[in-house]
Order: structure tokens, then sequence, then C-alpha cells
């Protein structure tokens, strides 16, 4: 009797971790019956897979695909980049200075509830259709969540570290460097890995509305010459490179603050 | 007597705590009314160049006169505004009927999450105008096609916060409950399930909040009405005003969704907020 229940318990977990192998075969066999009809203009993962042969032989309008992913990286750092240079200190000093909150929040919070996407009118208007209006669409994109991070990962600093600090003679510099950074350093890193989602979201719109490098430059494309190969390749490449960044970046944050994890643990 | 003091305190430092709230609001507000005066007098005074910039007077005329003129896109104010807002609740419907039990499942059930794990990973990264040319193939470009577009935005964060939130659930309160012997299911329906709804809730306006803004791309896209569609055509019309005043809409439009949400849980979520 017992080792029938052991058996099934064994069996059981056999089952159970045989499931995503199942799904994943679910999935891809839906595929191949959606794209398998002759009819169908979806591809099949095998013709991606030829696509993408294609592809590295001969490069779209001029750039190899790196180049087009190098193309959208690049916006994205750039742009996160510019926004970690302004929205940091900017986040820092609403969150720290009782005067500079009170005449900067009211017009951050004019601004702030306006999504990112919303601005690409007006910042093509402005900065033409070129490198520098993508790289101030992510640039306002993320710097929203860098800010609002900052900010508040400024305001929940325990009190009674400030006063400590203040009660052995610590100046408003090193309060600053010595407490306010470092307790909201996690906070600001969350910022920045949002900021980075959002940067990517935003760099696809724009190339998608007027570019002629990049990964959403690549689905336009595909999809103007109803290329679906191309565009599911160029979707699994912004998949794989978010992946990466997010990865990279919480690799930097264990670096940045290692006592965070042991917190956890 | 002592008493006494302490009443003349507290009273004191109320008075105190209003006065910097009212400092703060004063403060604030000139701080607005300072900016639109800078900005309008830019543009009075040529400082900027007036073909890349209205004046706030404009940007308010221009909703103004939107309110019942369709020009330059062909619809008036209110039904863009409709047009925009029906999209975002039938995705963020869809989503959720989806999303919620899915995500209660997934952190409850191990073999539920085995199973839809795998595909959920294949979905997650992807920025979701990405998936426009493929829907637009599948769906076309009507209304349908764009709900999925804002469905599969809001559909990850409701997933996620679901998942996060009923995996948090008190160990002790489960173990209490099987004690009492409960169901698994019955477990999951009474304790599992109430205690994930905070970070449900958050994940519903994290969701709402990023279905709004992707609209406006969706829009921008293929379309032929909502405020994305008209920010867009005062673009191709050189109606700077127009883009002005239809992003602030979209922002105020925005807030107003997410305010609502924060309503509900308040309502839903009574037991919450009581316990003061």
């Amino acid at each position: 009797m017992e080792v029938c229940t052991k058996m099934t318990k064994k069996t059981k977990n056999i089952i159970v971790n045989l499931l995503p192998f199942i799904s994943i075969g679910l999935f891809i066999g839906f595929w191949f019956l959606v794209a398998g009809k002759p009819s169908s203009i979806i591809p099949t993962p095998y013709e991606v897979y030829l696509r993408v042969v294609k592809l590295i032989e001969k490069p779209i309008s001029h750039t190899s695909i790196w180049g087009h992913v190098w193309a959208s990286t690049k916006r994205v750092l750039f742009g996160l980049l510019l926004a970690c240079f302004f929205g940091i200190p900017f986040g820092l000093l609403v969150g720290w200075n009782k005067k500079f909150r009170r005449v900067f929040k009211p017009l951050f919070e004019l601004i702030r509830p306006i999504p990112a996407l919303a601005w690409i009118p007006l910042l093509t208007l402005w900065f033409g259709i070129g490198e520098s209006s993508k790289i101030a669409l992510v640039f306002v994109g993320c710097l929203m969540p860098v800010v609002v991070n900052t900010y508040s990962g400024v305001s929940l600093i325990p009190k009674l570290n400030v006063d400590v600090a203040k009660i052995y003679g610590a100046s408003n510099s090193q309060i600053i460097t010595d407490i306010v950074l470092p307790s909201s350093l996690s906070a600001i890193m969350a910022g920045i890995s949002t900021a980075m989602g959002t940067g990517w979201i935003v760099v696809l719109a724009a190339e998608m509305i007027s570019a002629y490098q990049g990964l959403g430059f690549l689905i336009i494309r595909g999809s103007n010459v109803s290329d679906l190969a191309l565009v599911i390749f160029a979707m699994l490449l912004i998949g794989l490179i978010g992946s990466v960044l997010s990865s990279l970046l919480r690799f930097l944050e264990r670096k940045l603050c290692p006592w965070k994890v042991e917190i956890k643990n | 007597m002592d008493k006494n003091k302490i009443d003349v305190e507290v009273t004191r430092l109320r008075q105190e705590a209003k006065r910097t709230t009212q400092k703060t609001i004063i403060i604030g507000t000139l701080s607005i009314a300072i900016f639109l005066l800078v900005w309008q007098l830019l543009y009075s005074l040529k400082i900027v160049d007036n073909s890349r910039i209205a004046s706030p007077i404009q940007v308010l005329s221009a909703i103004g006169s939107k309110v019942s003129d369709p020009r330059p896109d062909g619809n008036t104010l209110f039904q863009n505004i409709w047009a925009s807002f029906k999209l975002a609740m039938v995705g963020f419907f869809l989503a959720l009927v989806i999303g919620l039990p899915l995500g209660l499942l997934m952190g409850w059930y191990k073999p539920v999450d085995k199973f839809v794990r795998p595909i959920f990973e294949i979905i997650r990264p992807l920025p979701p105008i990405a998936w426009i040319p493929i829907i637009i193939v599948l769906l076309g470009i009507g209304t349908v096609a764009k709900s999925f577009i804002i469905f599969f935005t809001t559909f990850v964060p409701i997933v996620i916060n679901s998942y996060t939130g009923i995996k948090g659930t008190k160990q002790v309160y489960i173990d209490l409950a099987k004690t009492c012997g409960y169901s698994n299911w019955k477990v999951f329906k009474t304790v599992g399930v109430p205690s994930a709804m905070p970070l449900a809730f958050a994940g519903m306006q994290i969701a709402l909040g990023n279905g709004w803004g992707t609209l406006v791309a969706a829009e921008m896209l293929a379309s032929s009405e909502g405020l994305g569609y008209m920010i867009f055509m005062g673009r191709n019309f050189g109606r700077i005003d127009i883009i002005i005043a239809g992003m602030f809409v979209i922002g105020i439009i925005g807030l107003f969704l997410t305010s609502i949400i924060d309503r509900i849980e308040k309502i839903v979520l009574k037991w919450r907020f009581v316990q003061k």
C-alpha cells in the first residue's frame, strides 16, 4: 500500500516535470497547424529559420542584422543614460530638499501622467525624425520611472538613520553620500530596470513610425512587404535582448547593493 | 492642568501641519502658474520659434473648440475619447478575466504553473506594440485587433502581480485552514485569493496605466479615431495646439482611470482599510 502511494507520487512528479515540455510542444504544434495550411501567410518555424539564414547573408537597407540590433540598443542606452544623469539628481533633490520639492514636484506631476508614446508627435516635430528625436523619446520615457523611484526611495529612508548622522555632526553632503544614496540605491535600480523596459517599448514605437535602422524598422518593413518571418524573427530578437539587458541590470544591482540580497536570504 | 497643556500642544501641532500643507499647495500652484506664464511669454515674445510650439492659451482654446469641431482629424474630442476609452476597457477586461484567474491558479497549483509558464515567458518580454503586425494579419485593423494589443499590454502585469500576491500568502493561515479540515480548493478560495488581492489590484493599476499608454501607439499605427489618432493627425497637419491639448487630455484620463481602480479597491477590499 505504502509502496503504491510512493509510486503514484513519483509518477505524478514525473508528469508535473514533463508539463513544461508538453506545453512548449503544444505551442509549436499549434504554430505548425496554423502556419501549415497552404493559404496561410503565417510562416512555419522552419521558414523563420530559413529567413534568418537569408537575413545574415543579405542585409536590409544596407545594415546587417547586428547593425539593426545595435541601432536600437544604442538608442535605448543613450536615452537611459541621459535619463539617469538628469533624473537621479532631480529625484534626490525632490525627495531631500523640501523647498525644491514644493516648487518642482507639482510641475513634474503635471507632466508625469502623459504616456511616453504620446510624446512621439511633439518630439518628432521638434527634433525631426532622425536619431535625436528617438533618443529624446527614450529619455522622456525613462525619466519618469527613474525620478519617481529615486524620489520614493529617498522618502522611505528611516528618519532615525538621518537623525543619528546629524547628531554625530555629519554635514548635509555627507548625509547624502553616506545615507541617502546607499539607502535609496535599490529603489533607484528598480526604477532603472523599469525605465529600460519602457525604453524598449518607446524605441520600438519610434522606429516603427519612422526609421531606416533598428528592430522596430525590421518589424514594420516585414509587415509592409508581408514578410512575417522577418517580423517574428525581429520579435524574438527583441525579447532576447530585453531579457539579456534586464539580467545584466540584475547582476549590476547585486554588485552595487549586495545588502539587499542578504536581507532576502 | 497637564491635560490642558497636552491639548494646547496638540492644537498647535495640528495648526502647524495645516499651515505646511497650505504652504505646499500655495507654492505648488504658484510654481505651475509661473511655468505657464513663462511658457506664454516665451511664445508671445517670439523667443521660441512659434511654428514649433503653441501657447497655453492656444492649447486651452484648442480643447474648447475640439469639443464641437471635428477638424482636423474628423472626430470631436468626445468621440475620440470614447473611441480610446472603449478600446482600453475591452482590452483591460479581457486581460482581467483571463489573467487574474490564470495568475492565481499558477501561484497556487504547481502543475498549472509548470504548464503555463513556458508560454507566458515567451509572451512576457515582448513589447506589446511588437505584436501589431501579427495582429493586423490575423485580425485586421478593427476594434478587435486594437483591443488585442491592449490585452497583451495589460495581461502581463495582471498575471505577474496576482501570481506574486498569492505566493505571498502567509503559511500560518494556510496551515490553520488545513488544520480546520479545509480542502485545498477551499483554502485557495478563502485564504489564498483574498491575500493576493492587494497586489492584484496594484497590478491592475499598472496594467491600466500601461494599456492606456500603449493605446496611443496602436492608434497612431492603425486607426481612424481615438486620442492617439488625434495627436498624430495634429502632427501631420502641423497643429501643435491639438498635439499638446491631446497629450494633456490623455494624461488626465489616464490619471482618472487609475484613480477609479483605487476607488474600486477601497470598496472591494474594505477589510484592508477599516482596520484602523
